[in-house]
């Protein structure tokens, strides 16, 4: 963070998505059949799992392709998803965990400050766009870094990125450009 | 092949004439009749002509119709918010450039006529003339996300910039779309146009000092403004008893929903300010606050710094009175300053230029939301610091009722990918072999009463 500013900012990570592959096919029916807390979408073609312990939702599909959303952290990801290859394994399944990758990172953060939206975009165009009409927040993205960050004019961030080290120093860029812009808070 | 020197194979006469059948070339005996030889029917050279069938019926390349009904269109639409001459050349040339873009040539004809719209949009921003996304989506009949999405994806490709209207410079053209002067409507609901923007201007105004214009669509709040303007010019019992329902009616203007909500918003804002006024005696409520709107938005900036002194104060000496409570654990000085260190009056301070005693200049005080000073934290540990929202006079409607974040558990954080992860664990997640057999006799049961029932 900024040397002259002696406070931390809390990124606070509320989902993380990474997908694997069981490099087998999964019968579905049978995973509907003998799991619990499965839904089954035969519409769609694939099996949606939850587990408890990492608060995690697993889309299945039959040919071995699996994502996690709802981790808040890379690890707990990892971990859920080994959880999930394991027991497809015990529903007898030839499981083989592989291809493990964070795909999207998404958190939030807090500015102690509010910002003056409109002299944000217009000192970071075209990398900054604003469109009241349509959203509240301005947008603003990170080439280099592929990152999103949607800025609100009470100081709320929201960051996403394909991975927690991208989002903390999409967060680290952005900041300073914030600080210069921001709106006193008592008007 | 010449005629001379030929004998005819069926007579042996050597009379032999040119004479073709039609188009056909033939060498004919005269004596007997019979054909000798004939020429070919057609004189195409063998395996197709040297120039391709496409060349030879080619013409000069004409412009695309869908560019020309295009363009017209947006034509139209320059003629229907009478824009200026170079808004509308400009527009066209936009128009030209984008559907010739690749990104654009293959989309679907709805998107090209979204595209139209958002040619001008964008040539009226370059060119200082305030209209809204709503604007445009109504001319063209679409959604207004999809007309923003299609206006972002164009300025990205074109890789031109614009610059953004603010709400008091549509609010004029808002203000004029209401058909509300004495030509349209009874004389006591009348209103001349230019008295109407001007105190609705002021009123938007006030509303983005005090945090309800942030964030927010823009055309709700001017509706809003052009409404308590309307009341306010001529606050009669009549005109008050007038809902924004009837208005927008006797106006022929549609009412938006979320016009409701601003006006309450605004009403509150004027509350807080009406109090300050030294001369009225009576409570201001949002019923009698319209009378006093005039006066508010004359002296509005005063009444802004009365207000926030007076709740500055109020917050002091709430603040001085739980300082007394707790144990003292410092000077008495220093625990004043700690609670004035709590409230961040920050650059308004600056701006009034008549600094309150005490108070901390702004470029000092690094505001520390989360690394509270020690003293404090026996009267603080059991409550988070509440949010600005609470602190503050004026504050967004979103900080003022934040929502309550669920307590991140702690044990989340000693994770690491690669534990052990126990067989019990995993059980609890698959079925026993009889609860299995169960669910699959229900389902049974329950896809043949299905099938009985249809």
């Amino acid at each position: 963070m900024d040397s002259s500013n002696d406070e931390a900012l809390d990124i606070i990570i509320t989902n993380v998505v990474a997908t694997f592959r069981t490099r087998c096919h999964l019968n579905l029916r049978t995973i509907a059949l003998e799991g619990t807390n499965v839904i089954y979408k035969p519409e769609v073609g694939k099996v949606l799992m939850k587990l408890r312990k990492p608060m995690i939702t697993a889309s299945i599909w039959s040919s071995g392709k699996i994502i996690c959303t709802g981790a808040t952290s890379e690890d707990e990801a990892k971990l859920g998803a080994r959880r999930l290859a394991r027991c497809l394994q015990k529903l007898g399944f030839k499981v083989r965990f592989s291809a493990f990758k964070v795909v999207n990172v998404l958190a939030v953060c807090s500015m102690p400050f509010a910002v003056n939206l409109i002299n944000f975009t217009k000192n970071n165009r075209p990398i900054a766009s604003y469109e009241p009409e349509l959203h509240p927040a301005a947008t603003y993205r990170i080439k280099n870094l592929k990152a999103t960050i949607q800025v609100f004019s009470t100081g709320s961030l929201t960051v996403t990125g394909p991975n927690v080290q991208n989002v903390a120093t999409a967060v680290e860029q952005v900041y300073p450009l914030l600080f210069e812009c921001q709106k006193p808070r008592c008007k | 092949m010449s005629a001379a020197g030929m004998r005819c194979p069926t007579c042996g006469s050597t009379n032999i004439v040119d004479d073709d059948l039609y188009s056909q070339a033939q060498l004919v005996c005269v004596d007997c009749g019979s054909v000798v030889s004939e020429g070919v029917l057609a004189n195409d050279p063998v395996g197709g002509s040297d120039v391709s069938f496409s060349r030879t019926t080619a013409v000069a390349k004409r412009p695309c119709t869908n560019l020309i009904k295009g363009q017209q269109r947006v034509k139209a639409i320059c003629r229907i918010l009478m824009v200026n001459r170079e808004i509308e050349d400009l527009s066209q040339t936009y128009y030209k450039m984008a559907y010739e873009h690749k990104a654009f040539l293959k989309v679907s004809l709805q998107k090209k006529e979204i595209l139209t719209g958002c040619c001008v949009l964008l040539s009226c921003r370059q060119l200082n003339w305030p209209i809204t996304v709503g604007t445009i989506s109504c001319l063209l009949d679409a959604d207004s996300m999809a007309v923003g999405a299609i206006y972002q994806e164009m300025v990205k490709n074109l890789s031109i910039e614009a610059p953004i209207i603010n709400v008091t410079d549509v609010i004029e053209a808002h203000c004029h779309e209401y058909k509300i002067s004495s030509l349209d409507v009874p004389e006591e609901l009348a209103e001349n146009s230019r008295d109407l923007t001007k105190r609705a201007v002021a009123l938007v105004e006030l509303a983005a000092d005090s945090w309800i214009v942030t964030g927010r669509k823009p055309i709700p709040i001017m509706m809003a403004a052009t409404y308590l303007a309307w009341q306010s010019l001529k606050p009669n019992k009549h005109r008050l008893k007038f809902s924004l329902d009837k208005f927008c009616q006797v106006a022929k203007v549609k009412k938006l929903k979320s016009a409701m909500k601003r006006v309450a918003e605004i009403k509150e804002v004027l509350c807080k300010l009406g109090k300050e006024i030294p001369w009225v005696r009576e409570t201001v409520t949002p019923d009698n606050v319209i009378q006093l709107v005039e006066c508010i938005l004359q002296n509005r900036y005063a009444l802004l710094r009365r207000a926030m002194r007076t709740h500055e104060d109020a917050l002091l000496e709430e603040s001085q009175a739980s300082c007394a409570e707790a144990p003292p654990e410092g000077t008495a000085s220093s625990q004043i300053s700690e609670c004035a260190d709590q409230t961040p009056i920050t650059s308004f301070v600056k701006q009034n230029g008549s600094n309150s005693d005490g108070k901390e200049k702004p470029g000092d005080v690094d505001y520390n939301p989360r690394v509270l000073p020690e003293h404090s934290d026996t009267r603080e540990s059991q409550n988070p610091p509440p949010n600005w929202g609470k602190r503050v006079l004026f504050a967004p409607p979103c900080v003022i009722n934040a929502k309550k974040r669920r307590a991140v558990q702690p044990e989340h954080t000693d994770v690491t990918g690669d534990e052990e992860i126990s067989d019990s664990e995993i059980d609890s997640y698959i079925r026993t072999p009889q609860e299995a057999r169960d669910f699959a006799l229900m389902q049974q049961m329950l896809s043949l009463s299905d099938s009985a029932k249809s």
